[in-house]
């Protein structure tokens, strides 16, 4: 088999036959997924869903237990540098010792190599970013003085400055405040107006519709995948929450509700 | 002083505290960040059966033989728990604590087993428990020089690496760093680390060495490269101030001295570092406790001469404290201070008078506008 052919090149993200499990126990199950370039994707599921597993596979920090993945045609390992990611803001600790401009020149190591030091050049990219994300004023603070919403405008001029083609965020709306959810959405729908690939792990259903043009419904299967207006629909939504879901709108007859997810107990 | 200073011996165990210090102060500072405080505890109480099959092999106390073996079932624990946390349910601090109780006693067994059937020079392995300062000799300093020498060129030459892994792993995978692979070399690092102080503080107190000059230096400074390199200053500190302190007085075991050193350091820094330490946060507390209480007055003073309709209205110290319900002098004469307020006379038989001034009405009014916001925020 010839490896050095891409396959599939004309997709930003495609998942062929991946199953992945923990323990035995799979998380993924057999699915595939494809994302067309310069689209901005939210990949939605109830809890358990497997929804930051498939970032986390895509990324190539989980192995999967069969199928295979490619972004641009390339596989994960050598599609490093096409990638960012955006990992959830509680997966670090933000009272390590450092700064904000130095978390986000983070983003420069993959292609500083292995013993170059970050320098002026650095620097100035993660300036420019961190203007882009209106957090210049902040380049010297400590990481442990900001809040949630400043965070996460930190972790996405990190993903900025890696200068990828397909960028992953995992729940980058999770506790952060209105403003910065209208910015982040805001920077991250002009990245895809410039031909970059969004890929969104996200929770809040209303919001699916007005923020994204593509749609990847995961319940350890995949439900359903592609663009908003035909995906988004209730009986996809039904059939990946089950009875966690009130429809709002009933009358709309399951075309394009507003659901809002709920947790039932039992 | 000098006196001691002058003594091979002692100079010896100077040089053995200094190398010590650093190795542990640079190590431990990844281990601390890394939340692994326990890691160096488990390694050094997982040395002491590798000192006792060292011992056994070599049929005397060869310290090359004790190193190695100390180094080896330290390394064995530590793989065993990476290994364990790995493919199984059990968390971090579970894995470590297993490995530490099972491998302690496991050692406890040969140190014992030894004690009772080895005829000769059986005597000194218990020194590994609490550490002897004073046996290090001259030629041990070789080893410990080419540990610290070790574990300075690496951390320089990968700091970026450790530096990314240490604070963010995820991301650090998702760049095509090898995590498991700094990890590994981290805690091996740390064992060796670990196994270089064995002769001089001694399994049980180890890991006050690896936790308490990164935790200290922590509590000033905030940034990775500082930290580090206070951690190293504050371990060499802990080290020389406690060897000639338990030579200065006699019968004082070292190690013990230096972790007591140590653990004044982080008393001292939890208390005292500026924006962490204890007395700041009461300090801040009480300053702005008092700024509340002065801006509450200015705007008092403002609504009271709007209601009289007189800018300077003299208002009376005595109704302000029965309005606030605590004598409120030392608020007036602070705010008289910033220029706010002035005494003013009014009629002679009643007590002291206040007005507003200009700059006063002025804060007064953005006082009130910052109120005003905070409401259309909320």
């Amino acid at each position: 088999m010839k490896r050095e052919k891409r396959h599939e090149p004309e997709l930003a993200l495609h998942i062929e036959d991946l199953t992945v499990a923990y323990e035995g126990k799979p998380v993924l199950w057999d699915i595939d997924v494809n994302i067309p370039p310069g689209v901005m994707a939210a990949v939605i599921g109830p809890n358990g869903a497997g929804k930051s597993t498939l970032i986390k596979t895509a990324l190539g920090l989980v192995k999967p237990t069969a199928g295979h993945i490619c972004i641009h045609g390339y596989p994960p390992r050598q599609a490093l540098k096409r990638v960012a990611y955006v990992p959830q803001r509680s997966s670090v600790d933000w009272d390590f010792p450092t700064t904000v401009v130095d978390v986000v020149m983070m983003g420069r190591y993959g292609h500083l190599g292995w013993f170059r030091w970050p320098g002026k050049r650095e620097h100035r990219r993660a300036m420019d970013a961190l203007s882009a994300v209106g957090m210049e004023a902040f380049a010297k603070r400590q990481i442990n003085q900001l809040s949630g919403g400043q965070q996460q405008r930190v972790f996405l001029a990190r993903a900025m400055v890696q200068d990828a083609d397909v960028l992953f965020l995992d729940e980058p709306m999770a506790g952060v405040d209105a403003t910065t959810e209208k910015a982040v959405v805001a920077l991250l729908q002009e990245l895809r107006d410039q031909g970059k690939t969004i890929i969104v792990v996200h929770h809040d259903l209303q919001t699916v519709r007005d923020y994204f043009d593509w749609l990847v419904i995961l319940n350890v299967r995949v439900v359903a995948q592609g663009r908003i207006p035909e995906v988004y629909t209730g009986e996809n939504l039904r059939k990946a929450y089950g009875g966690r879901i009130a429809l709002l709108d009933p009358d709309s007859a399951g075309e394009t509700p507003d659901a809002v997810p709920r947790e039932v107990v039992n | 002083m000098l006196d001691l200073l002058g003594n091979h011996t002692v100079q010896t165990v100077i040089m053995g505290a200094v190398l010590l210090g650093l190795v542990s102060g640079l190590l431990g500072s990844f281990a601390v960040l890394r939340q692994q405080s326990l890691l160096g505890d488990t390694l050094a109480h997982a040395a002491l059966p590798g000192v006792c099959i060292g011992f056994l092999i070599a049929g005397t106390r060869h310290l090359g033989w004790i190193m190695a073996g100390a180094l080896g079932t330290a390394v064995i624990a530590a793989l065993f728990v990476q290994v364990i946390t790995r493919y199984s349910r059990i968390k971090m601090d579970a894995g470590l604590g297993a490995a530490l109780s099972v491998s302690f006693a496991v050692g406890v067994v040969l140190l014992t087993y030894i004690q009772g059937h080895s005829s000769a020079s059986q005597g000194g392995l218990d020194s590994f428990l609490f550490g002897q300062a004073a046996a290090t000799r001259p030629s041990d300093l070789w080893f410990m020089g080419g540990v610290t020498l070790a574990a300075i060129s690496l951390v320089a030459l990968l700091w970026k690496q450790l530096k990314l892994v240490t604070f963010d792993p995820l991301f650090a995978g998702s760049i095509g760093l090898s995590v498991g692979v700094l990890e590994t070399v981290l805690t091996a690092m740390i064992a060796l680390a670990v196994v270089v102080g064995l002769q001089m503080v001694g399994v049980v107190l180890m890991t006050a060495m690896v936790i308490a000059p990164p935790v200290a230096a922590r509590q000033w400074v905030s940034r990775l490269e500082h930290m580090v390199f206070l951690a190293m200053l504050l371990g060499v500190i802990s080290g020389v101030v406690g060897v000639l302190l338990s030579a200065g007085v006699s019968h004082l075991a070292t190690g013990p001295v230096v972790v007591l050193v140590a653990s004044v350091l982080v008393a001292l820094s939890l208390l005292l570092a500026p924006g962490r330490g204890v007395l700041w946060s009461w300090l801040k507390l009480w300053r702005e406790q008092r700024a509340i209480g002065q801006r509450q007055m200015l705007v008092t003073l403002h609504k009271l001469a709007e209601h009289h309709e007189d800018p300077y209205y003299p208002v009376e110290r005595s109704m302000l404290d029965s309005f606030y319900g605590v004598a409120t002098g030392h608020i007036l004469r602070r705010l008289q201070a910033r220029g706010f307020v002035v005494p003013a006379s009014h009629m002679r038989e009643e007590g002291p008078h206040w007005a507003l001034t200009d700059a006063g009405h002025n804060e007064a009014r953005q006082e009130l506008e910052r109120m005003d916001w905070n409401q259309a925020e909320a």
